[in-house]
């Protein structure tokens, strides 16, 4: 009698921990959802107000000083990359892992991962210390010298602004990377449930 | 005070400035601003403006419009009014004419290096030069390897060759060399058209200096502007203010020491004229402009006065054809100058 009791006990317990596991997958999984779908909306604001920010750069500067036939077509290294990895979840499974290394240069065939490099100066150059970091980075400005070395500040605000946009979209891949993981597992714990 | 215009100007000049006054009342009013920044979509923009003096240029373009196309055909009706204007006009209001339209060549001429810099085609980047900065060798800009190549092959034969005479090296093109080199020449070339205006005399001399004093301290500004933050060293700065204007020289002083936007707010508000700058630059400008038409007759600035009205009704239009293109409607008044 006692050892049924105990048997039923522990039979509760562990449904209670599955339930737990399974309430667990579930919560994961839904503020997973709740944050893909913030960022999305975060990305949509994000790029109109770039867009806007470039038409206000092509409205100060003129259309001869920003379009698109200025863009440099020689053959030179990507200022920003992605880099893809696997990740272990729980060591039965991997997921992909999406990382930017921005303004990564590899002028030397090197790749600085993020980190800045100076540029070798035209001019003499000026102690950049005091400067906000919106207009300090040398290859950001770099970047923006196909339309001219004086642009104006609503240019590197609408660079600014697609910079932020290119973060939000690695986020959102990490987070449906991490989502869709989230709802194999509930829909297995769903599975094992019913069966 | 002015000499005796209104004896002599109306035998060569009367006719032009009677057409450049029926011009000006064809540029768009407050209540044409008022229902452009009502429109849902291009194509409401498009009919608005065919009840304008622009309805000709758009009546056959097909929809879907794109905001460039707009921007193009109000162009093409600024350049053939400058054409007949040029075309009936003698010396010396035909080169006054002309000065109007170098700031737009030193601009063409800066896409073509820079474009062909960038490996760009030619005939893509020919598209996109302003009309009424082209020149016939034009094209020619493209073999150039340096400025002195660019002088000796090109430019020796253009109206801005005088405006060379400080740019001139061997130093292979870049970025930092075109921008610099961008900059010389607009400074030159104000400070020639200046002095053609100060040749010229009497009320043209008087209204045009203001209006390029006032064209120089723009520039002063947008130079300082646009150059916080970036490797530009102060002295390389001051070197490309004009020689003229009403901040030089103890404003240029000033500004070229200036490293955020609130120190240039605090050396404008020292002029009156500038007091409140950064709330209206613009709207004062185009007033500025349109007084040229009131204040005084028999003079060319109203010619110069009108291409500019023209030009920043351009700009409104491209402004509000891009926030109605893409949606943001709230944002339009953020850059709409109204003139009238």
């Amino acid at each position: 009698m006692m050892e049924d009791q105990e048997e039923k006990g522990n039979a509760e317990n562990g449904i209670g921990r599955q339930k737990q596991v399974k309430d667990e997958y579930l919560l994961q999984f839904l503020d997973s959802l709740d944050g893909y779908l913030t960022l999305l909306d975060s990305l949509s604001s994000t790029l109109s107000q770039g867009w806007l920010e470039l038409a206000s750069a092509r409205h100060a500067m003129g259309a001869s000083r920003i379009n698109g036939a200025l863009l440099d077509l020689k053959v030179h290294a990507a200022a920003t990359s992605l880099k893809v990895s696997e990740q272990d979840v729980d060591s039965m499974e991997s997921q992909p892992c999406f990382t930017l290394c921005k303004w990564a240069s590899s002028d030397n065939g090197e790749r600085s991962s993020g980190e800045e490099k100076s540029l070798s100066p035209q001019l003499r150059h000026r102690n950049n210390s005091q400067l906000s970091g919106i207009i300090s980075s040398p290859q950001r400005q770099k970047s923006l010298s196909v339309f001219g070395v004086l642009v104006s500040p609503k240019l590197r605000s609408a660079q600014l602004s697609f910079e932020r946009a290119l973060e939000t979209l690695v986020e959102i891949a990490n987070l449906h990377t991490t989502m869709l993981s989230m709802f194999e597992q509930v829909h297995k714990e769903l599975e094992n449930t019913n069966g | 005070m002015y000499g005796f215009e209104a004896m002599t100007f109306n035998i060569h000049g009367g006719y032009l400035e009677a057409i450049v006054r029926g011009y000006r009342a064809g540029l768009l009013t407050a209540a044409d601003y008022n229902n452009l920044c009502q429109c849902e979509t291009l194509d409401d923009i498009k009919m608005h403006l065919s009840a304008t003096e622009y309805g000709p240029y758009l009546q056959n373009e097909p929809s879907p419009l794109h905001t460039t196309t707009i921007v193009e055909k109000c162009t093409l009706k600024l350049v053939d009014e400058y054409k007949h204007m040029l075309c009936q006009a003698t010396e010396p209001l035909s080169t006054f004419l002309e000065y109007i339209t170098y700031g737009h060549m030193i601009d063409n001429v800066v896409l073509i290096v820079t474009g062909t810099l960038h490996e760009r085609d030619v005939q893509e980047l020919l598209e996109k030069c302003h009309p009424l900065g082209m020149f016939d060798s034009i094209a020619t800009l493209a073999v150039a390897q340096n400025m002195r190549e660019l002088y000796r092959l090109v430019l020796v034969d253009t109206p801005l060759a005088p405006y060379f005479s400080e740019c001139i090296t061997s130093e292979d093109l870049d970025d930092m060399n075109i921008e610099i080199m961008r900059n010389t020449l607009y400074k030159a070339y104000l400070e020639d058209f200046y002095k053609f205006c100060q040749k010229l005399g009497g009320a043209t001399a008087e209204i045009m200096s203001d209006l390029l004093a006032f064209e120089a301290d723009r520039r002063a500004v947008n130079i300082t502007i646009n150059s916080i933050g970036t490797e530009l060293t102060r002295d390389d700065r001051r070197k490309l203010y004009s020689n003229f204007g009403l901040l030089y020289p103890y404003g240029h002083e000033e500004l070229a020491v200036c490293e955020d936007i609130d120190q240039v707010r605090g050396v404008m508000e020292k002029y009156p004229p500038y007091q409140s700058i950064f709330s209206k630059l613009s709207y004062g400008e185009s007033q500025m402009l349109d007084k040229a038409f009131y204040e005084e007759e028999f003079h060319y600035g109203v010619f110069f006065a009108y291409m500019r009205l023209r030009e920043q009704e351009i700009r409104n239009l491209m402004w509000i054809s891009e926030c109605v293109a893409q949606n943001q409607k709230s944002r339009v008044h953020d850059s709409v100058v109204f003139i009238f």
